[in-house]
């Protein structure tokens, strides 16, 4: 903490933003579910968003990877501008297929296919057509690494994934995203399946993820958003209430919705 | 502290950042004391205006080493031994300030009676002693703290009361020396405050160590209260 | 009175202390004695029907199993019953039941997966659907004048294994479609949207997930439409299948180049039931006999697909958990 006060000034000047949401509008069918919504993205940071349920962050969250496409009926308005290249992934020219190379997403309820955990880590690679085994083993050795599972897996790697602990199996689908080498990482409600051990190790990747990758993560457990987060986004109703350096917005919010959120007045 | 690691990298860093800083905060303040006492014993004017200058650094210690408890608090919800740690260190801070003000007011009052010229009042009244001796309370307890040292704690606490002896001791010898010659009151009295200021730095120290005790094993020995057996001398 | 028994009853019911202990252990004890009287109930119904099958069975057995020999099965039929088989019978079920699986399969899990998969909400796609349902409850005889029409002699196929092959695939089409639809639905929405969220097409998303993770499903449906279908006699009637036949369609494998031939789906045929129909209509005792027999082979297969159709979804059930 005492470190981070005294680099704070210094990281301010070297973030760039990786990703802008300007105006943005969602609709289900008729029913508008996020209003005029604009925040942005720091590269390298987490930001985490919260709000009540039904707040629309998963909803804001599913649009950085055109999941609502999947489902009839639903339309976006406004952009989200991703840098450096500022190509509005929510633009009709923009196939979904396309963003989600760049954006990969980690889900609420760990969610491996069941095939083995070496299979799992390499379907993004399978899926963006490579083919050289040696490449493939190199790249899923990393993810594994890189999501804290390496040494756990590395002897069962032809194992089914389901026989895997929660806890593993989450951070297996954290590697299955990683492996792809996407830009940014949506995490939606990842811990809410699981123990608390399981939690704080799945926080603990998260933080440490943050040196490769720009992360997003939804969560109903505003001190996780605490925890985990540089940059905190507060929803209500469709609506940015707040949206701020997660020390700021946790001691001193500017809006007072924001306060009785946090502070448990809610209601 | 507990001896294993948090899951957490980021909150064993902040954890250990505030008590290193805390630990700085001590060095700097018993540098402070040091320089003072030093003023007062030998009037020259170099370490007491150290003393004067370096009471902003004191101050800025305190309110950076209480941002950060704040955040620790919003973000981690410290629970059992982090907390009383966060707890303690935050009236540790407290106190530590308040030594700095001392030493502060101790090197204004060695300015003011060198400011004088003459001495009325002999060396021999040995504020520069019992000044020694709360300094080495200070030094002892910030070890205690770095070490979680709560034998050396309760040393600490019951020493306290040496010290108010020698204030007493000091108050009767002034005294003495006013009612033999009021032209010496003025300085008598600027001298009573600084042995008054030295006595209060005693009982921070004292109540450093009983945060260091309530840091290391929760119990609260304030107020007569004690680590080992509870206490009979309430009134 | 009952009405006011009641009424003073719950009038006083705010007064009685609901933590009587003793009212309480009684209220349980007269709990447990009527679920004890359901399950012994139910246990009499379920074992009498079970036992008037397996008194059928047995029947069927003591009256079948002694005509079961090598020879049964490699003969062909005769006006001698102790001299008749079923050779050319289970041929012809057979080969009819290739035809049948290679034409419904295909077309069905197609079918299956394009109005799971691909087919939006529209008229047309709510046409399909009640048409699919309802073509399952079609009497199967209905289905053989359809096919009678149109493959015997619209499309000139005659009175042919192919025919016939056709014919039960239109049949047990909508068995097959709406269980690998259901097994394709049994695949969770969050392995979809794993899928996807790794960048899959909507393509990859079916061939590398929902078809490997719901292949037991699928089986199983298949093997119990073919069940269904190999036990068909009306359809198979209705288009013209002979009664008695002595000799074996063209063999597929030829001396010749292209060493392949589809001859056989042109050749006349019978098949198990209907041989078993035609012996059981003879007044020769011993023919009821021939007809048990060949009910034993035609049980046994049947018994034999479920049974396969079981180890299959065991098989995969025990790979996938979601």
């Amino acid at each position: 903490m005492v470190t981070n006060l005294q680099e704070r000034p210094a990281q301010h000047a070297a973030t760039q933003i990786k990703a802008e949401v300007r105006n943005l509008n969602f609709y289900y069918g008729e029913f508008k579910s996020l209003k005029s919504v604009s925040m942005s993205l720091e590269e390298r940071k987490v930001t985490a968003l919260i709000g009540p349920s039904g707040c629309g962050k998963s909803t804001l969250l599913r649009c950085f990877n055109r999941m609502h496409d999947l489902y009839p009926g639903n339309r976006y308005e406004g952009e989200i501008n991703l840098k450096p290249d500022d190509v509005n992934i929510l633009s009709k020219d923009v196939d979904p297929i396309e963003v989600r190379m760049r954006i990969g997403m980690v889900f609420q309820k760990p969610n491996p296919f069941p095939k083995s955990i070496y299979e799992n880590v390499a379907y993004g690679l399978r899926v963006r057509g490579v083919k050289s085994r040696a490449r493939i083993d190199e790249q899923v050795e990393q993810a594994l690494r890189d999501a804290a599972l390496w040494e756990e897996a590395k002897n069962r790697l032809d194992d089914l994934a389901f026989n895997l602990s929660g806890g593993q199996q989450q951070r297996l689908c954290i590697a299955r995203a990683l492996a792809a080498d996407p830009e940014i990482v949506l995490f939606d409600e990842p811990t809410s399946a699981l123990d608390p051990i399981a939690t704080a190790s799945i926080e603990e990747l998260i933080s440490s993820l943050k040196k490769k990758v720009t992360i997003l993560i939804v969560t109903h457990n505003m001190q996780q958003a605490a925890r985990v987060s540089d940059y905190t986004a507060y929803m209500y109703l469709g609506e940015l209430i707040e949206f701020g350096e997660t020390d700021a917005i946790f001691v001193k919010p500017k809006r007072k919705e924001t306060e009785d959120y946090i502070t448990g007045r809610f209601g | 502290m507990a001896t294993s690691e948090h899951t957490s990298k980021q909150f064993e860093a902040d954890l250990e950042g505030i008590r290193s800083h805390v630990l700085q905060m001590g060095g700097l303040v018993e540098a402070q004391l040091g320089a003072a006492i030093d003023g007062l014993a030998s009037g020259a004017d170099e370490p007491i205006s150290r003393v004067i200058d370096n009471e902003r650094r004191v101050n800025g210690n305190e309110k950076e080493i209480d941002d950060a408890i704040v955040h620790v608090v919003a973000r981690r919800q410290p629970a059992a031994s982090d907390l009383r740690l966060i707890m303690g260190v935050s009236k540790i801070v407290t106190d530590l300030e308040r030594i700095g003000d001392e030493a502060e007011k101790i090197a204004r009052m060695a300015r003011q009676i060198y400011g004088r010229g003459a001495l009325s009042i002999p060396r021999s009244i040995d504020v520069r002693q019992t000044g020694e001796k709360a300094s080495m309370m200070l030094r002892r307890v910030l070890d205690a703290m770095a070490r979680l040292d709560t034998a050396e704690a309760e040393r600490i606490i019951a020493e306290d009361k040496l010290i108010d002896t020698e204030f007493r001791a000091i108050v009767r010898q002034l005294i003495t020396f006013m009612m033999e010659d009021p032209r010496t009151i003025s300085t008598a009295l600027d001298i009573m405050w600084a042995a008054k200021a030295i006595e209060r730095i005693g009982d921070h120290a004292k109540n450093i160590a009983e945060q260091v005790i309530y840091i290391a094993n929760g119990t609260d020995v304030r107020h007569g209260g004690s680590a080992s057996e509870t206490e009979k001398d309430a009134p | 009175m009952n009405g006011m028994n009641m009424n003073t009853a719950t009038a006083s019911a705010p007064s009685a202390p609901l933590r009587d202990l003793g009212a309480m252990r009684a209220r349980i004890k007269s709990g447990i004695l009527r679920q004890q009287i359901f399950a012994i109930t139910g246990i009499l119904f379920t074992s009498f029907a079970v036992l008037v099958l397996l008194a059928a069975f047995l029947d069927l057995l003591f009256d079948g199993l002694p005509r079961l020999s090598w020879d049964f099965l490699t003969n062909f039929p005769s006006r001698r019953a102790e001299q008749a088989g079923i050779l050319s019978a289970w041929v012809g079920s057979a080969l009819v039941m290739l035809v049948t699986m290679l034409a419904a399969v295909p077309v069905a899990i197609g079918a299956a997966i394009y109005l799971e998969e691909y087919a939006g909400k529209n008229w047309f796609t709510d046409l399909i659907e009640i048409n699919v349902t309802n073509l399952a409850g079609v009497p199967s005889i209905v289905y053989g004048l359809l096919a009678l029409g149109l493959f015997v002699y619209h499309f000139g196929f005659g009175e042919s294994i192919l025919a016939a092959g056709l014919t039960l695939a239109l049949l047990i089409l909508p068995i097959i479609i709406v269980s690998s639809r259901e097994a394709l639905r049994a695949v969770p929405i969050h392995i979809r949207e794993a899928a996807y969220g790794m960048g899959a097409t909507r393509w990859q998303m079916i061939s590398d997930h929902l078809l490997p993770y719901s292949r037991g499903g699928i089986l199983t449906g298949v093997i119990l439409g073919m069940a269904e279908a190999i036990g068909q006699t009306a359809p198979i009637i209705t288009i013209g299948a002979l009664t008695f036949i002595a000799f074996l369609p063209p063999m597929p494998v030829t001396g010749e180049f292209p060493f392949l031939s589809l001859q056989w789906v042109w050749s006349e045929f019978t098949v198990l039931p209907i041989q078993m129909y035609n012996w059981v209509s003879r007044p020769d005792k011993a023919f009821q006999l021939n007809a048990a027999a060949a009910g034993v082979v035609l049980l046994a297969m049947t018994l034999m697909m479920n049974g396969l159709a079981i180890y299959l979804r065991y098989q995969v059930r025990k790979k996938i958990k979601w």
